[in-house]
């Protein structure tokens, strides 16, 4: 019976052969998507799962009051770290981490080398308590226990060192700590968090050695207890805090984060120095999307199985006359779309390894398909089969098992209406899936348009950021200013701490010291030049002074629009008032707002400011004409002849920039993919169903032909239908659409208006594509000689 | 003179070989004339009725048709000839089941643009001139074998066309309902003047005509 049922299956894949194609060419690729973000996925849910303590480690999180309300921050204090690991009970080690610089880049010097490294953190001892990181040299106990010690990666290690045993030897880096190499380890995995080049002995430095209950920058990690109650270990962290700080000074309160959640539940916390984050709403999206490919090449399937269920009727009808039973018959059709899902699941798996590469590269990945030969993805394979299997074949067995024999033996039998009416449902969901989709991916490239062309209250163009953190003193600074101004091409140098595009110190601002109210405010240390460089426009009053003396307290500052609007002055009215950034400050410039964050943000208050504390890292250069590589090679050797012992690290200002919108951009590059699969498999449904109509009413066609019928007409006529169907997907899609990418329009603070003219394209590329696909069928149908199309009689 | 064929042959290439559907077929055709061509089974019978309908091409020989030479039109212009001047009548009627009575006699004069009210006026008449104005809003699968051939003989009609070709118009009928399709032939053909040609296997429905064609593999004789 079973092996018959199979011989039937496989005879009827041969002979209906355009079917079988358009079947398993859709369901492969529907598969092979499906595969691809499986892996995808399961490599984001194994992140930091490797560590033996995995299940107890914690991140330390803060909670404060942002501009925008609550927000959450992946960094805390430094006090907190060495603290927790006294005072709270269920802590058994706390580790703080800080990215050199806080986020920034490190200037090495190693055997008379220079390089840029930016990996490197500096870190407690205890890190390697609470992860197991294997060592390939030297070992993880007590490698940091001494200040001036470092361990490197092995891929490190190699880099700097080459060949030569890097244990023992040193290294500076900013020109000012000398680290001794006491460890390499093996570099991290792709799926850990965690992902230095060198760790550093924290208490190298004095942020480490003298912690304090502000400066909350520090990533800190801890390992507690097993079957610590999280909730509880929680109230201890504030009653630690309580010991330590009074209650009306408390900005902040703290909470711990699962190291497995970390990956893929931070997108939404602010400052955390890992670059490997994920999102569990792009995995989210993505799963929808795959599931949405699966669903138009099941739906496929469906189709054109039901469509074809005339011809099969026939073959029901006398089966049931010969007493087969309706169970048997499902069984018999589950069998040939268990064939053609076997068959294409297995052309998916090859797709899938075809395709790996390019989802690599479009996502920024670093997947394998070597989990496809794992046993337990084999399991899950099996039941992919199985579920694709389960739908595909549940209208179409259902449907024509229950045929009555009575009814499709008379000859002529009359589709039912039902039929039909689910069938062009079927399309219209396909159609109307595809058209939300084109829709998203063209708005979503408006929405990137938008953000490129975006008048961003300053000229991020043509300005290089060069990194200056190895150069030490005043006077060589002064004297790199003065060299790079003596360049033809160079039009004005400014050095600042940070730029445009880039996080800065946050303070807080207010009129009078003693004000309850606040606001917070980005601080950038810098010098007169900064308008010049940056293009921003002066409102108000002038720039910074050019020269300030070297024991001068006085703080002037240039506010935003944004700034003095809070503190309620006109930008004239501003000038000289004297307002509090954690200091007294003199007003003496106003500028327009500019954006100084991501487009996602509106625009905050911002100073340019000129007190000392902290360190300005790099030169601004703006150039007159674009620069090339002659251009940079002259900054270059500038900045040798000022600092022989540093390495030279630039950045341009607008790439920079551009990197705000990674997520959005891959997210728009997966988007247009997926889009265009869909649509793909959605047509290749279209082409079989246009097909099989084309040959149903064949005999129809024969007969208009002969009354005088022209093939245009005919070709119309065909069309008609599906076009009509099209329509209605569109009414279908566009509400869903608007509703979708109004959403995610909300997501930036500036942004696109939703236009007209992004559903009227999507609408006319799907009824062009639809029409193009029916188009080949029909005017097949209607050339087609009516004398043969009517013997077959 | 209706239509004149001369020295037609048609064949097909098979396995290297010409198989010959029409040998050297020479036929005139004059208006009012009513014709049968009768002859064994696979001896080119509808071979030659599709030909004589320009429904299918031959290979050599000459056609005209009212003063026309068919074998040197475009299909475009075939397809208008046919459109305007001849009928045809199917064995398996042809009727297009998911339009009513109505709606499949109507079809012909969409296809020849004519205008709606035009069209109703036609068809009203059609139907009451065959006595099936109380099917008119019935589909085919309702109606008996019979009634669908009087239908199909009414469609090929409303066009007013000057030739009528059927294929064996009779041959799914009972020999009621085949007498009185023929009886319907016969009154067209000697009231209205209307050219048949109609191929049967039936000396008796033969009779009706005036001449009778026999073929024997593709060849008259
Ligand atoms: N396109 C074709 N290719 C090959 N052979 C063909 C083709 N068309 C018709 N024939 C053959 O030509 C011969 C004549 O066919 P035709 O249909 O004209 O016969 P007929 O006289 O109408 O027969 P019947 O009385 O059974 O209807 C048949 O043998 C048929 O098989
Ligand atoms: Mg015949």
């Amino acid at each position: 019976m079973f092996k018959n049922h199979l011989k039937i299956a496989w005879r009827n894949l041969k002979v209906n052969r355009l079917f079988s194609v358009v079947n398993i060419l859709g369901l492969s690729i529907g598969l092979a998507v499906t595969l691809i973000l499986f892996i995808f996925i399961r490599h984001e849910q194994s992140f930091d799962t490797m560590y033996t303590n995995a299940d107890n480690i914690q991140r330390v999180l803060l909670h404060t009051d942002g501009d925008n309300g609550q927000e959450i921050w992946a960094t805390v204090p430094p006090s907190l770290g060495p603290t927790m690991m006294i005072d709270v009970a269920n802590v058994e080690y706390a580790a703080r981490t800080l990215k050199n610089d806080f986020g920034g880049t490190a200037s090495l010097r190693v055997l008379q080398q220079n390089f840029t490294e930016n990996n490197l953190f500096w870190v407690d001892a205890e890190l390697l308590h609470i992860f197991d990181i294997p060592f390939i040299k030297g070992q993880a106990k007590g490698a940091l226990d001494r200040p001036n010690t470092a361990v490197l990666s092995e891929t490190t290690a190699k880099k700097y060192f080459g060949t030569t045993d890097p244990i023992g030897k040193t290294f500076t880096v900013d020109g000012r700590y000398e680290l001794e190499v006491t460890g390499v380890y093996k570099d991290f995995a792709k799926n850990s968090t965690l992902d230095c080049n060198i760790m550093a002995s924290g208490i190298t430095t004095g942020f480490f050695k003298n912690p304090s209950w502000n400066n909350a920058s520090f990533e800190t990690y801890c390992l507690l207890k097993p079957n610590t109650d999280l909730a509880s270990t929680e109230l201890q962290l504030q009653e630690m805090l309580n010991k330590n700080m009074e209650k009306e000074n408390q900005w902040y309160t703290f909470s711990l984060q699962p190291m497995k959640d970390v990956h893929l539940y931070s997108s939404g916390y602010d400052n955390a120095y890992a670059s490997r984050i994920g999102d569990i709403k792009e995995v989210r999206n993505l799963i929808y999307l795959a599931l949405l490919i699966l669903l138009i090449a099941c739906i496929n399937y469906m189709n054109l199985t039901t469509a074809r269920s005339q011809k099969r009727a026939k073959e029901v009808g006398i089966s049931k006359t010969l007493g087969s039973s309706s169970s048997s018959l499902v069984l018999r059709f589950y069998m040939e779309t268990g064939l053609v899902t076997l068959i294409s699941l297995v052309i998916g798996a090859l797709l899938t390894s075809a395709a790996m590469p390019i989802f690599n590269a479009i996502t920024g990945q670093d997947l394998s398909t070597d989990l496809l030969l794992n046993f337990e993805f084999l399991i899950s394979l099996l039941a992919i089969w199985l579920v694709v299997t389960l739908i595909s074949g549940l209208y179409p067995a259902l449907y024509l098992s229950q045929f009555k024999p009575v009814i499709v033996l008379k000859s002529s039998i009359v589709q039912s209406k039902g039929n039909i009416f689910i069938r062009k449902g079927l399309v219209v969901f396909q159609f109307a899936a595809s058209v939300v989709l084109i829709v998203g991916v063209l708005m979503i490239s408006e929405q990137m348009d938008f953000i490129r062309n975006q008048k961003l209250g300053f000229d991020a163009e043509n300005v290089v950021a060069i990194s200056i953190n190895g150069i030490k003193g005043t006077e060589k600074k002064d004297a790199l200013v003065s060299e790079l101004k003596g360049l033809g091409n160079v039009s004005s140098v400014s050095l600042a701490q940070g730029f445009p595009g880039m996080e800065v110190s946050g303070r807080s601002l207010s009129r009078n010291d003693d004000d309850k109210e606040s606001l917070n405010i980005q601080t950038n240390v810098t010098d007169a030049s900064v308008i010049d460089v940056l293009q921003l426009k002066l409102l108000a009053g002038r720039s910074l002074p050019i020269f300030k003396q070297e024991k001068d307290t006085l703080v002037e500052v240039v506010l935003n629009k944004k700034a003095v609007d809070y503190l309620g002055y006109t930008p004239e009215e501003a000038i000289g008032k004297t307002i509090f950034i954690s200091v007294p400050n003199t007003i003496v410039g106003v500028v327009d707002d500019f954006n100084f964050a991501s487009l996602h943000e509106p625009i905050g208050a911002y100073a340019f400011h000129n007190n000392t504390g902290e360190r300005k890292s790099f030169a601004l250069v703006r150039y007159k004409i674009a620069a090339n590589s002659t251009t940079i090679d002259q900054l270059e050797t500038v900045f040798k002849n000022v600092a022989p012992n540093t390495a030279f690290e630039y950045s341009f200002l607008d790439n920079n920039l551009e990197k705000l919108y990674v997520r959005e951009r891959r997210a728009a590059k997966v988007g247009f993919v997926f889009s265009m699969l869909a649509i793909f498999i959605a047509c290749l449904g279209l082409f079989g169903l246009a097909a099989f109509m084309g040959e149903q009413r064949k005999k129809e066609i024969g007969i208009r032909k002969v009354l005088g019928a022209s093939i245009m007409g005919i070709t119309q006529m065909l069309s008609k239908d599906f076009v009509k169907l099209v329509f209605i997907a569109m009414l279908i899609a566009f509400p869903v659409a608007y509703w979708l990418m109004d959403k995610w329009l909300s997501n930036f603070a500036f942004h696109v208006d939703m236009s007209y003219s992004v559903f009227i394209i999507a609408g006319i590329s799907a009824l062009v594509i639809a029409l193009f696909t029916i188009s080949f069928q029909s005017v097949k149908a209607a050339l087609s000689n009516p004398i043969k199309s009517l013997r077959a009689e | 003179m209706l239509l004149q064929l001369r020295n037609v042959f048609k064949w097909v290439q098979q396995g290297g070989q010409r198989i010959f559907l029409l040998k050297d077929i020479n036929l005139e055709v004059a208006e009012g004339e009513f014709i049968s061509i009768m002859g064994p089974s696979g001896s080119g019978k509808s071979t030659l009725l599709n030909v004589i309908g320009m429904l299918d091409t031959f290979d050599e020989g000459e056609y005209d048709f009212l003063s026309e030479s068919v074998h040197t039109l475009k299909e475009k212009y075939r397809s208008n000839l046919y459109k305007e001047y001849i009928g045809f009548v199917f064995q398996s009627y042809h009727l297009l089941d998911d339009l009513t009575v109505e709606e499949n006699l109507e079809m012909p004069l969409l296809y020849k643009k004519i205008k709606g009210s035009e069209r109703k006026a036609l068809v009203a008449d059609m139907l009451d001139r065959f006595n099936i104005v109380g099917k008119k809003d019935l589909f085919p699968t309702q109606l008996s074998g019979g009634q669908q051939q009087l239908v199909g003989v009414a469609r090929a009609l409303i066009g007013k066309p000057k030739l009528i070709l059927a294929d064996e118009p009779t041959g799914n009928l009972n020999s009621q309902q085949s007498e009185e399709i023929m009886q319907l032939f016969k009154k067209l053909n000697e009231e209205e003047g209307v050219t048949i040609i109609q191929v049967t296997h039936s000396e008796k429905n033969a009779e009706y005509g005036s001449r009778i064609i026999n073929l024997l593999d593709g060849r008259k004789i």
